[in-house]
């Protein structure tokens, strides 16, 4: 396996579409890292490039110690799992896997050595005869793997591999590639726009928006210190809450206000960065499992809550997913905007309404004993270092 | 009495009407049986009779022969001699056809400016008769006024004096070329369908797995194309070994008989010469050939693709 470069990777579609902008990444030696983001992005276009199946408009890529910029792909050593899993049909699954070494020219008994230990790691044994389309879907995605497999090569490339399955075999065969993965020490790119598939497979995860990284870090930064409202909104389900909201100072501590309503900074909260924010406008982020019906948490502070009316209510047996609205202007910049587009267009046009009636619904992941019914006003907690703080104009995390 | 009367009336009219009830359905399918008998099996019956007697323009009556018109097919060299042609002229024409609608449709796969205005121009012989086809293949190779000596000599700088139609074997190539010029259209916009439908993806698989591009054609685009192809060539063989149009106007089965096919000399028994009977005879033995041989064109070149 091999260390994987990108530098100042771009690309631009011959009608004028810029699908990639000055993208960098390094994959280290048997790590594997997830490219993540809304649709369009430039995920595939990424991963194609490095595979060599599109020619690059600017930058370089370094797999092992080789510039492979000009080189084909049969002579990059890579091999590439596809959304659809592209298997041939008309070959069975022995051949299918045998079909790459073949191509290499390597002996028959070395063939049928490594076809069949790449068909017990992954459990294809008894299929060995059959054509793809005699088999499941998931099935299918094993073979698929398989085929990447066989060859030994310098670093694997997977584009959504998991997205044609249902959500039970996803989770399943996400397990099984993680396990592959570890137990190969393969290098590995690995492509999706499910940020939870990002967040429980990656190494590290790089996150891309309209073509450009947007922040690569391992899962938990990203959780933790998302750089910008992008990320911050994109990484975690639901999603982070997001309201326009001002900083000021009483009684020697910082506050944040949103509407009428303040909340005290925690100490961890309150980054020096911040002093220079005081009296002007930023966006306030919280993520929903951050906060608490407060009725459920009888010893919180009275400056850590704030009030809202119950919109929607669902329970999920362990907890319970509580909507509500605040009074306060929702913040409507371009990160957010495109957040609620990736979801749908009904989505943005909820923001946009919300924003003319001056009220933001934020979400609440509650206890299961919250007693919060629908169109009762409710009061809610935010857990100490729940508050992220961003620049209202550039979306960046106020940090330091 | 008159009661009576009533009574019979009313009962006669009574069956009349069940009866309608109960075969209702058989009227309203029965316009259909007629035509069906009319158009179909009446002439099918009636060729069966004429091919065993004698149905002769030239010879009153109709006297019983039994299998003698068959005989006679058979045994006429002039017969074999053209189902030889027929066999090989069809083969060649679709072993033509197939090689330059495959190379076309491989060149007319991938978007480029201008293939939308190209492949209808391509297809356009395919909807011409084949008449029309023959008599502008005619028009531009028969000597004196075909241009087409004229246009080779020009090029050639020499004088070029072929009789493209009366001549052996320049005859054959007249033929080939016409059918060929309208039937690989047929080959090309098939194959550029079939090509179209294997996902981009497979030789994107193909390339990282190693392949060059011609053995991404050998071991990719050929297998997968395989049933298409093979559907179009029984299509195209069992319409081919039929050819009559194009002969009938180019060479009109000569020089002498060297281009009769099956069609050119069944239509010279019957029409030209008015031996009715011969003709059906033949017709209905070239009819049979033809079946066994589709049959196995169809069960045999399409096993692989079953299996
Ligand atoms: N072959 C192409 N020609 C032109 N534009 C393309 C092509 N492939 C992708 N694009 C465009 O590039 C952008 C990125 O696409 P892609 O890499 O497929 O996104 P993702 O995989 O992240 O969903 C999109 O706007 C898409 O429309
Ligand atoms: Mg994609």
């Amino acid at each position: 396996m091999a260390q994987v470069t990108i530098e100042h990777l771009g690309k631009t579609f011959s009608e004028g579409t810029e699908a990639v902008r000055d993208l960098s990444l390094e994959i280290g030696d048997g790590e594997l890292v997830v490219l993540v983001g809304p649709s369009g992005c430039g995920k595939t276009t990424t991963l194609r490039m490095v595979a060599g199946l599109e020619e690059t408009t600017s930058g370089t890529i370094t797999i092992g110690d080789r510039v492979v910029n000009h080189l084909p792909p049969r002579e990059r050593d890579i091999a590439m799992v596809f959304q659809n899993y592209a298997l041939y049909p008309h070959k069975t699954v022995y051949e299918n896997l045998a079909f790459p070494l073949k191509l290499r020219r390597l002996s028959k008994p070395e063939i049928d050595d490594r076809v069949r230990r790449s068909a017990r790691l992954l459990g294809l044994e008894d299929l060995l005869g059959r054509k793809p389309r005699q088999l499941s879907g998931g099935q299918r995605q094993r073979v698929a793997m398989g085929r990447a497999i066989v060859r030994e090569p310098q670093a694997f490339l997977m584009d959504e591999p998991l997205s044609n399955l249902d959500a039970k075999l996803r989770t399943q065969m996400r397990a099984e590639i993680h396990r592959l993965q570890r137990e190969l020490q393969a290098t590995t790119i690995y492509v999706t726009h499910d940020q939870v598939e990002a967040m429980t497979l990656g190494d590290r995860v790089a996150l891309l928006r309209k073509g450009e990284l947007q922040q690569m870090a391992t899962p938990q930064e990203l959780y933790d210190k998302p750089t910008n409202v992008f990320v911050a909104g994109f990484i975690g389900s639901p999603a982070m809450n997001f309201v326009g909201a001002e900083l000021g100072r009483r009684d020697g501590h910082l506050e944040v206000t949103f509407g009428q309503q303040s909340l005290r900074l925690h100490e961890s909260e309150a980054r020096p960065g911040l002093e220079a924010y005081i009296g002007r406008r930023c966006v306030l982020g919280i993520r929903p499992e951050h906060l608490e019906d407060a009725a459920l948490e009888s010893g919180a502070p009275a400056d850590r809550r704030f009030r809202g009316k119950v919109e929607v209510r669902e329970g999920l047996g362990s907890e319970v997913v509580v909507h509500f609205q605040v009074e306060a202007p929702p913040t409507l910049t371009e990160d957010v905007r495109e957040l609620a587009l990736d979801v749908d267009a009904a989505a943005l046009a909820d923001l946009e309404r919300e924003q003319q009636l001056h009220e933001t619904v934020f979400v609440g992941r509650f206890g299961a004993s919250t007693k919060a019914a629908e169109g009762d006003a409710v009061e809610v907690v935010a857990e100490h270092g729940a508050l992220h703080f961003f620049d209202a104009e550039s979306g960046r995390r106020i940090s330091l | 009495m008159a009661l009576g009367a009533d009574a019979t009336r009313r009962r006669l009219s009574q069956t009349a009407s069940s009866w309608v009830d109960r075969h209702f359905r058989w009227l309203l399918v029965s316009p259909a049986v007629v035509l069906i008998l009319a158009l179909t099996i009446f002439p099918l019956g009636y060729a069966i009779w004429v091919a065993f007697v004698t149905y002769d323009f030239n010879i009153p009556g109709h006297a019983w022969r039994g299998i003698d018109n068959f005989k006679e097919v058979v045994t006429d060299p002039n017969a074999r001699k053209a189902i030889a042609t027929t066999a090989w002229l069809a083969t060649a024409a679709v072993a033509i056809e197939l090689v330059i609608g495959l190379l076309l449709a491989l060149a007319m796969v991938r978007p480029f400016r201008g293939r939308r205005w190209l492949i209808p121009i391509f297809l356009l012989p395919l909807f011409m008769s084949p008449v029309i086809v023959g008599q502008f293949w005619a028009l531009l190779l028969t000597e004196p006024f075909g241009p087409t000596n004229w246009l080779l000599g020009a090029i050639s700088g020499s004088d070029v004096n072929i009789r493209w139609t009366t001549q052996t074997p320049w005859a054959y190539f007249s033929i080939l070329l016409a059918d060929a010029w309208q039937w690989t259209p047929f080959m090309f916009v098939i194959l550029l369908a079939g090509l179209s439908a294997i996902p981009d993806d497979l030789y994107s698989a193909a390339d990282l797995d190693g392949a060059r591009p011609r053995q991404a054609f050998f071991f990719v685009t050929l297998p997968l194309l395989l049933p298409v192809m093979l559907v179009a060539v029984a299509f195209r063989v069992i319409d081919a070994a039929k050819i009559f149009d194009v002969i009938y106007v180019l060479t009109k089965g000569g020089p002498g008989t060297d281009t009769y096919t099956a069609s050119y000399y069944l239509y010279e028994q019957g029409f030209q010469l008015f031996h009715l009977g011969r003709g059906t005879a033949g017709a209905w033995m070239f009819m049979i050939l033809l079946s066994v041989v589709s049959y196995w064109l169809v069960r045999r070149l399409l096993k692989p693709v079953e299996a």
